[in-house]
């Protein structure tokens, strides 16, 4: 009938995945070899890994910066747009530019800023006077330079989600609050930002569950390092299962770092949802 | 009910259309060896088989080019995967054997006729204990080294004024010392002593920290019986010492691979680098620029003669293979006298077999290509690496330390082995 | 005051404008400069030159690659479209037992972070010997969860009485999908088209598992590994041509369709 295409790919591509992959995490596997069962190894060897707790960090350190200032670059930027202003589609269109084209393109065109000696960023700082910054070489900033070229490349589409969000906001309070004399931004914090909360709430949902997929980036940009502070969990699972080929290894972390994602998403959702 | 039926169908006949791709291997009478697509090899490859063929016409080689480099793993490994492997393979990097061997898909050349008789003939017992897989069996025989050593700037080294090239860590760092200027007083060095490349990639661990380790510890191996073996005062020693190296910058830690070669432009004096750099090196250098040789720089106590690492390529059988005693025969051909005469000549490229500086046989060559002389004295003494189906990520997490400790500065070189063997021990615990 | 804060509002809209845009034009110039200018380089390069270009067509098949991003794009939004249409149909308009299992089934396959799937889903690919094939970069992603929610909610708002009637005139279910539904659905169509073009062609991790074989990569993946790996031989011009050249056909068809990216991106923010 006209679902069963849809039961086929089910089965096939998420719950035959699940059920294999829980599998998989007893067992050792490298595609070459026949697989050899290890009971619980694959957990012992997890929880003793430094380097993948730290990969965790190192994502949620990128959400921690990432989020926020996206939200208030977002918020700014859409702030104005909703205002009178001419040209709207155009700088509509010019914020959204990096969001349509791919990591790759972005990745590789920021790695070009951030060089130490020759990159554009560098050469703006000492024309006026600053000292160089190690935006990639500096194990404590180098996450800070990614999740900053991230929040480039995304914040033209909630510049546009949350358009749509403050159009939502009915004119009548904007117009009661101008009879008592409010300023823009007492405006903005007394009716705004609460009407729009459910906008905020989305924004971070989608960017958390973005950010928890960073791969591309650190991979072009720095190979995760310097230091190890640039992998990302997905990246670190990726060498695991496909450089290494631990497949059994890497199906471990991979439903260990599942949990963690479910686990964040619901503790945001019931943090969010206080609020209301 | 029906759909359920219906689903189940597809989902098996799409599993048994996939599972049952025929590979038409089985059509094959010849014999398939793969060897590198680097031209000169490949010239090697056709002269080879060219005569092999004319005197065997019953067991025909057929030879093909793969490229070579992280894609020929690659392709190896999809070729076990697909079950599409050739029958001779030339170029598998010795790290790679063991996964292979205990993946069950290479033939146990030790089980084949006259193969051991000739294999001790052909190398020492030294590297015989060293090409052994975990199993007790040998898969490989080694076919040709490319060792790494120290080459410098022979009129850089002579204008410092020393006894000829640094040979031990205090003579390197004197000479460095003495090397290092800051031409135009900016505040930024101009020059350094050497380079190796601070990537953290495994591989580039070949270039600095391992042929220093064997040099230092004699070659000593990393790991051992499924543990590491490395935990000792070689590997400390070796870190301290080009942790030194950095920390004054006699090393840059500048990406120096940006710019122009940097050897041959004098920016810097001395690199760690194997025999392709002369071919290299004679095209590009300016004009009145000298070049030589020397043994990888070790501790200042140490005794005995310098090892290094020979980054050696050996030559497999796939199971896959019908007839591995044809084959067998054929690769005993590329690697007799004329063989390893024909390799040397054509590709500039080292066989690994004892004796190759006092073998009568190759004197001529090395008397026309006098800079290969010393790589010859260094043949006796060179390591590949340990049989361990994990060998890529042992280096890689020796390089996360070797980071952390030589590049940064943030651990003792003894941290840092440390770490580094404690991480080893947890990968083998999967 | 009034003009103040409308002269602040512009200005800071026009640096920011500059910042979103100026990356872009330093690297398209950065690409047509000869090597040695880019480390310099800010407005205008002193000479104008096509090496990089010509380097990086000499060194990676990128024509094939954009035909192959081309085709594996294209295949999988024509299915998402098909399946996922004739699936929001049957959630929406049909009637069976099951149905409203099979819906909370697909809202929580969205919710399965894709960390869980993509070893095990390697793996069939390698059983199937799919790797180094299209099928391995289109199949999973013929059928999308997002794509049977957004249709279920936009055939929802088409009258009943329309199939009802093309029932009666003796209409099958195939063709009340796609001769009734489709023609009356071309925002929900445009919206998920473009939304799904853009990500399989953005696509990257799944090709850099499956496709090893470079004659069958796409093209992102291919710039990717040229910009890692040591093909490019740290030319900064190479690289930067290869990823104008990633860019191009995405903002081509961008300053054709602006109106549609922005609002199909927006609808999917307001469906949540």
């Amino acid at each position: 009938m006209l679902v069963s295409p849809y039961l086929v790919h089910f089965f096939l591509f998420v719950a035959f995945p699940v059920a294999f992959s829980i599998v998989l995490t007893f067992h050792k596997w490298n595609i070459i070899s026949p697989m050899e069962y290890t009971g619980l190894n694959n957990y012992i060897r997890l929880f003793n890994d430094k380097t993948f707790f730290k990969s965790i960090g190192n994502t949620l350190i990128f959400l921690v910066i990432h989020i926020p200032l996206q939200i208030i670059v977002a918020l700014f930027l859409a702030e104005i747009l909703n205002q009178k202003i001419k040209l709207r589609g155009a700088f509509r269109g010019a914020f959204f530019l990096p969001v349509i084209v791919s990591g790759v393109v972005v990745t590789i065109l920021w790695q070009q800023l951030y060089g130490y000696d020759t990159g554009l960023l560098n050469r703006l700082l000492t024309g006026i006077g600053i000292a160089k910054v190690g935006w990639l070489t500096d194990p404590n900033i180098a996450m800070s330079s990614i999740a900053l070229m991230a929040t480039w490349k995304n914040v033209g589409l909630y510049i546009i989600l949350f358009l749509v969000g403050l159009q939502t906001v009915p004119t009548q309070y904007y117009e009661a609050a101008d009879l008592e004399g409010a300023t823009h931004m007492q405006k903005f914090f007394k009716i705004t930002l609460p009407m729009i909360n459910p906008t905020i709430f989305m924004v971070v949902i989608l960017s958390t569950i973005g950010g928890f997929s960073l791969f591309i980036e650190p991979y072009i940009m720095t190979g995760g390092g310097p230091l190890n502070s640039t992998v990302s969990a997905v990246l670190y699972i990726y060498k695991q299962g496909f450089f290494y080929y631990h497949m059994g290894y890497a199906a471990t972390l991979g439903l260990f770092f599942a949990f963690i994602i479910l686990a964040v998403v619901v503790i945001q959702k019931k943090f969010i949802e206080k609020d209301h | 009910m029906t759909n359920s039926l219906n689903m189940i169908i597809v989902v098996l006949l799409t599993y048994l259309l996939n599972c049952c791709s025929s590979s038409n291997k089985d059509s094959r009478d010849e014999i398939l060896y793969w060897c590198s697509n680097n031209n000169d090899e490949i010239k090697f490859a056709k002269l080879s088989t060219d005569e092999w063929n004319k005197n065997n016409p019953n067991d025909q080689v057929k030879y093909q080019a793969v490229p070579e480099g992280r894609s020929s793993e690659e392709i190896i490994l999809a070729a076990v995967v697909g079950n599409t492997t050739p029958d001779i393979y030339s170029n598998m990097w010795q790290g790679d054997v063991e996964a292979y061997a205990q993946a069950g898909v290479l033939v146990a050349l030790d089980s084949l006729n006259g193969f051991l008789d000739f294999l001790y003939e052909r190398c020492d017992s030294s590297v015989v204990e060293e090409i052994k897989s975990l199993d007790g069996h040998i898969y490989q025989i080694p076919w040709k080294i490319n060792p790494i050593m120290l080459i410098y700037n022979v009129n850089l080294i002579n204008d410092l004024e020393l006894n000829g090239p640094p040979k031990t860590y205090s003579e390197v760092f004197n000479a460095s010392q003495k090397f290092q200027k800051d031409f135009d007083n900016d505040g930024y060095v101009d020059r350094w002593f050497g380079y190796s490349e601070v990537e953290v990639t495994w591989w580039q661990r070949f270039f600095d920290f391992y042929p220093l380790y064997l040099a230092a510890s004699g070659g000593a191996p990393l790991v051992k019986n499924n543990r590491a073996a490395f935990n000792n005062k070689y590997a400390i020693e070796v870190f301290s010492f080009l942790q030194e190296m950095y920390n004054k910058n006699y090393f840059s830690k500048e990406k120096l691979s940006a710019r122009q070669d940097v050897f041959l432009a004098g920016v810097t004096a001395t690199r760690f680098v194997g025999p392709w750099e002369i071919a290299h090196a004679e095209k590009f250098k300016p004009k009145g620029f000298e070049y030589e040789y020397n043994f990888m720089p070790v501790p200042d106590d140490h005794i005995g003669p310098v090892y290094t690492y020979g980054d050696p390529k050996n030559i497999v059988i796939f199971k896959t293979c019908k007839d591995p005693q044809a084959a067998w025969n054929y690769v005993k051909t590329m690697i007799s006298d004329e063989g390893d005469l024909k390799l040397l000549s054509l590709t500039n490229q080292l066989p690994r077999r004892k004796k190759l500086n006092t073998n009568p046989f190759f004197s001529d060559y090395f008397l026309k290509n006098p800079k290969m002389k010393i790589f010859a004295d260094q043949s006796e003494y060179v390591k590949g690496t340990d049989a361990s189906p994990v060998l890529k990520e042992i280096f890689d997490l020796i390089s996360q330390q070797y980071e952390a400790c030589v590049v940064y500065g943030m651990k003792t070189p003894e941290q840092a082995i440390n770490d580094a063997a404690d991480a080893v021990n947890l990968l083998f615990l999967e | 005051m009034k003009k103040f804060k409308s002269t602040l509002f512009y200005v800071s809209l026009t640096v920011s404008a500059l910042i979103f845009v100026y990356p872009f034009y330093w690297m398209i110039i950065g690409s047509i400069a000869p090597e040695n200018e880019i480390g310099n380089l800010t407005l205008m390069p002193k000479s104008l030159t096509l090496s990089s270009y010509s380097q990086m067509l000499d060194k990676i098949p990128i024509g094939g690659a954009f035909i192959n991003s081309l085709i594996v794009a294209s295949s999988i939004t024509i299915g998402v479209l098909i399946f996922g249409s004739m699936i929001g149909y049957a959630l929406s308009k049909l009637v069976f037992k099951g149905r409203d299992l099979i819906f909370y089934i697909i809202i929580f396959t969205m919710t399965l972070p894709f960390q869980i799937t993509l070893i095990p889903q390697y793996i069939i690919m390698v059983k199937f010997g799919w790797i180094d094939t299209y099928l391995a970069l289109i199949v999973p992603y013929l059928i999308n969860a997002l794509s049977i929610i957004m249709f279920r909610q936009y055939f929802k708002s088409i009258p009943d009485s329309l199939i009802d009637a093309a029932r009666i005139d003796g209409c099958n279910e195939l063709q009340i999908i796609f001769r009734i539904l489709w023609p009356n659905s071309m925002p929900a169509i445009i919206t998920i088209g473009i939304i799904t073009f853009m990500a399989s062609w953005n696509e990257v991790l799944w090709p850099l598992i499956v496709i090893r074989d470079e004659s069958l990569m796409t093209m992102p993946q291919l710039v990717t590994l040229f910009a890692v790996g040591g093909r490019a031989e740290s030319q900064l011009g190479v690289k930067l041509a290869s990823a104008v050249m990633l860019a191009l056909p995405i903002v081509v068809a961008y300053l054709f369709f602006q109106k549609y990216f922005i609002q199909s991106m927006a609808s999917t923010g307001i469906k949540e």
